[in-house]
């Protein structure tokens, strides 16, 4: 289970304090939406270790994970863009802070089956980028299956797709949330990309997080 | 709506006019300078013997110690912008503004505060003393030139790339960071990347900056062994009165310049520009952290001890003395307005071309206009003051009358390249953004500049103000053909003062010039800004 506990944070040069309290099961999904700067990336901020809450507590299996850096936490992340290094092959993207050695043959079956997963088999000597934006993300999302990490923070993903490729994303997420049995949070603009995914929906509206 | 688009197409046509005219007459200007040079080349046959020094030394001897400045300056540069792009303290935005008025800060203060502290005499040699140390280090030499091109320009260079640095896509760092990549596979794998455009262009001014420096080889050089071509031009006209060789010298250094920055220009793929994007800091900590904290320490003791020396000469005993002096009050009334008369011609002919730049269509059209604005990077201020000296005795114009519009254009020429530099993506952004909304309004081009363009760019207006002002301030190569007893700006007084030996009157005048450039450096563009009113 994720805790999210009474947490309040204020920016620096803002009076106004951003409230969030909610809980979140195995392999469920829960979607975030409101205006610009209502204070939905913040969120995720937070629970990723890039913001420090000014109170509250954040915890998994009660298990406290503020205390953690963020690279220590048990966090995978995919924004809008930028989630890969565009110089890399697929290969080196998804082994990057994952895998040791990409070529050994352990962690190139590994890449293969995460690539099959995502529907991207054969193209992991591909420059990423030569990938379309759906291919793009497809590959960093074969990255956070090879972490595994249980909790998966999702920036207003399917930004940019078009309506088919969006789809199919949100299907693919779907299953490979119920399948890994994450914590799924989706910052998104479009309530459509909820239902789709099966999530409960949050909105963030006069700086709180209400269901 | 014919009306709407037949006034945005005189608009847009006026500026280009006013555009192609300005660059037009810098390149007459340019040419008439060049034809001067050429015409005393020809009058003078340069076959002809005289007392020419060995030219191949000069190049040499230029070159070698240009490569090495260069190699250093990017070596300290990349080290100090990694330190600072990692670590967090009190007093970074200061240290960075610090190390950003490198360019603005003339070589001849830098050259006599290494004096001050390095030298037999300075401070690390009283210090040593106390501990009855001997000290027998020369600063002079090659070592004390490389010393201060890689003080002056590492911290140029720390400035350009910190700024590339901090602008990695702030998403893309955060990956990075929950992925846990190691320091050197980060700096391989995000900040490689960032600078590696940057360093062929940046590395090319540099290796221009220490190839033409001139009061720093003159004063820290010690001797003909370490003469640099610039330097030898000097010599041939002021001291030797060799017009002949000063002419031949200019033409192998102008060579020399253009093989050197053609290449850069034509494979630059990235624009220099500073500024600071991204607040998201991603320390490290151990091995890494020590590192940089170690180098950031060597770096502000290097770069500040030289200036600290020469501020602390503002409590010298000698002090009032001094600035009651007439003389130091001609100088500094004739500095400050050179430096206010170039810095807003400057501006006038930055905006015009930026805005033409902009309005032209077609590479070539647009690399033409900014042709003109290379002339810095190809010409040498003693090579342009040379022409211009030329220039005024071949139409028997006298020195003193034409002394003070030769330092305002020269300056200006001078300035031209990082104004433009600086106004120029601006500009261009928010033509991107309101272009279509400027041509629905219908509004004329002044209109356009008033409401729109003017309070939008107040910030880099007061930069590029700023840089024109301390740059024409801080020139020693123009004036070194100029100055005279009756026409003085601060650092020719300065310059003079050091050659009589009245190093505590060079050191005060140089303290005075340091603090007028720094506040003007770092005042001038937050005035604007708040002027401006618009910026965040």
């Amino acid at each position: 289970m994720l805790e999210v506990k009474d947490i309040y944070f204020h920016y620096e040069k803002q009076k106004q304090d951003y409230r969030y309290d909610f809980s979140l099961g195995k392999g469920e999904i829960i979607a975030i939406s409101g205006v610009s700067g209502a204070g939905k990336s913040t969120l995720l901020d937070l629970i990723a270790g890039f913001l420090m809450p000014n109170k509250g507590e954040i915890n998994l299996n009660d298990q406290d994970i503020l205390s953690l850096p963020p690279e220590k936490r048990p966090v995978s992340i995919l924004f809008q863009n930028d989630n890969l290094f565009e110089h890399l092959s697929v290969n080196k993207n998804i082994a990057l802070g994952v895998l040791g050695n990409e070529n050994s043959n352990e962690n190139q079956a590994a890449i293969s089956n995460a690539l099959k997963d995502v529907g991207l088999e054969n193209f992991g000597n591909q420059l990423a980028s030569k990938l379309s934006g759906g291919q793009k993300q497809r590959v960093a999302l074969a990255r956070t299956l090879l972490r595994n990490r249980p909790i998966l923070l999702l920036d207003e993903p399917f930004t940019g797709l078009d309506e088919k490729t969006a789809k199919d994303m949100q299907a693919l997420l779907k299953k490979l949330v119920k399948q890994h049995k994450w914590h799924a949070i989706i910052v998104t603009h479009n309530k459509y990309d909820a239902n789709a995914m099966g999530a409960k929906n949050y909105v963030m509206k006069n700086a709180i997080l209400q269901s | 709506m014919l009306l709407n688009n037949k006034r945005k197409i005189l608009a847009n046509s006026n500026r280009k006019a006013l555009g192609i005219i300005i660059a037009l007459s810098i390149g007459a200007l340019i040419i008439a300078l060049f034809l001067a040079i050429l015409n005393v080349a020809n009058i003078i046959p340069l076959s002809a013997k005289s007392t020419s020094p060995d030219i191949i030394h000069l190049v040499r001897m230029s070159t070698i110690q240009a490569l090495l400045s260069t190699g250093l300056s990017l070596m300290v540069g990349i080290m100090l912008a990694w330190a600072l792009n990692r670590l967090e303290f009190f007093g970074r935005k200061i240290i960075i503004a610090l190390f950003a008025s490198a360019i603005v800060t003339p070589g001849i203060v830098i050259a006599l505060g290494l004096i001050d502290v390095w030298g037999r005499e300075g401070i690390i040699s009283d210090f040593l003393q106390i501990f009855g140390i001997g000290w027998d280090f020369s600063i002079f030499g090659l070592f004390g030139i490389l010393f201060a091109h890689t003080i002056l320009n590492g911290a140029f260079a720390a400035t350009i790339l910190l700024a590339r640095l901090e602008a990695i896509e702030l998403q893309k760092l955060k990956i990075a960071q929950s992925l846990a990549l190691p320091p050197l596979k980060r700096f391989l794998l995000l900040d490689l990347p960032t600078i590696k455009n940057t360093i062929p262009a940046l590395g090319a001014i540099i290796f221009l900056l220490a190839f033409t420096s001139f009061p720093i080889v003159l004063m820290l050089g010690g001797g003909p062994s370490n003469q640099t071509l610039e330097v030898a031009i000097y010599s041939a006209v002021r001291l030797s009165f060799d017009l002949k060789l000063a002419v031949q010298l200019s033409l192998v250094q102008l060579v020399l310049c253009l093989l050197i920055i053609m290449p850069a220009i034509i494979f630059n793929q990235d624009n220099i520009r500073a500024g600071i994007s991204s607040n998201h800091r991603w320390q490290e900590n151990g091995f890494s952290k020590f590192m940089q904290i170690t180098i950031l320490i060597v770096g502000i003791f290097a770069f500040m001890l030289p200036i600290i020396s020469i501020l602390l000469n503002l409590f010298s005993m000698e002090f009032f003395a001094l600035v009651l002096r007439p003389s130091f009050w001609r100088a500094t009334i004739t500095s400050l307005t050179l430096g206010a008369s170039s810095a807003v011609l400057t501006l006038f002919i930055a905006i015009i071309i930026s805005q033409a730049k902009i309005a032209l269509h077609g590479k070539i059209s647009k690399a033409l206009i900014a042709l003109p604005l290379y002339v810095y990077l190809i010409i040498p201020a003693l090579v342009l003051s040379l022409g211009f000296y030329i220039l005024a005795r071949q139409l028997q114009i006298s020195n003193s009358i034409i002394a003070p519009f030769v330092l305002i254009l020269g300056n200006t020429l001078l300035a031209l390249p990082f104004a433009v530099a600086i106004l120029a993506p601006s500009l261009e952004a928010i033509n991107k953004r309101y272009n279509k909304l400027l041509g629905s309004l219908n509004l004329s081009s002044l209109s356009r500049w008033r409401f729109v363009e003017w309070p939008l760019l107040g910030r880099e207006i007061g930069i590029v103000l700023a840089l024109a002002f301390s740059f024409s301030l801080g020139d020693l190569g123009i004036i070194s053909l100029f100055g005279t007893n009756e026409f003085t700006t601060l650092p020719w007084a300065m310059f003079q003062a050091s050659g009589a030996y009245r190093n505590n009157d060079a050191g005060i005048i140089g303290a005075i010039l340091l603090l007028i450039i720094f506040t003007v450096f770092l005042v001038l563009p937050v005035i604007f800004r708040k002027f401006s009113n618009v910026r965040s």
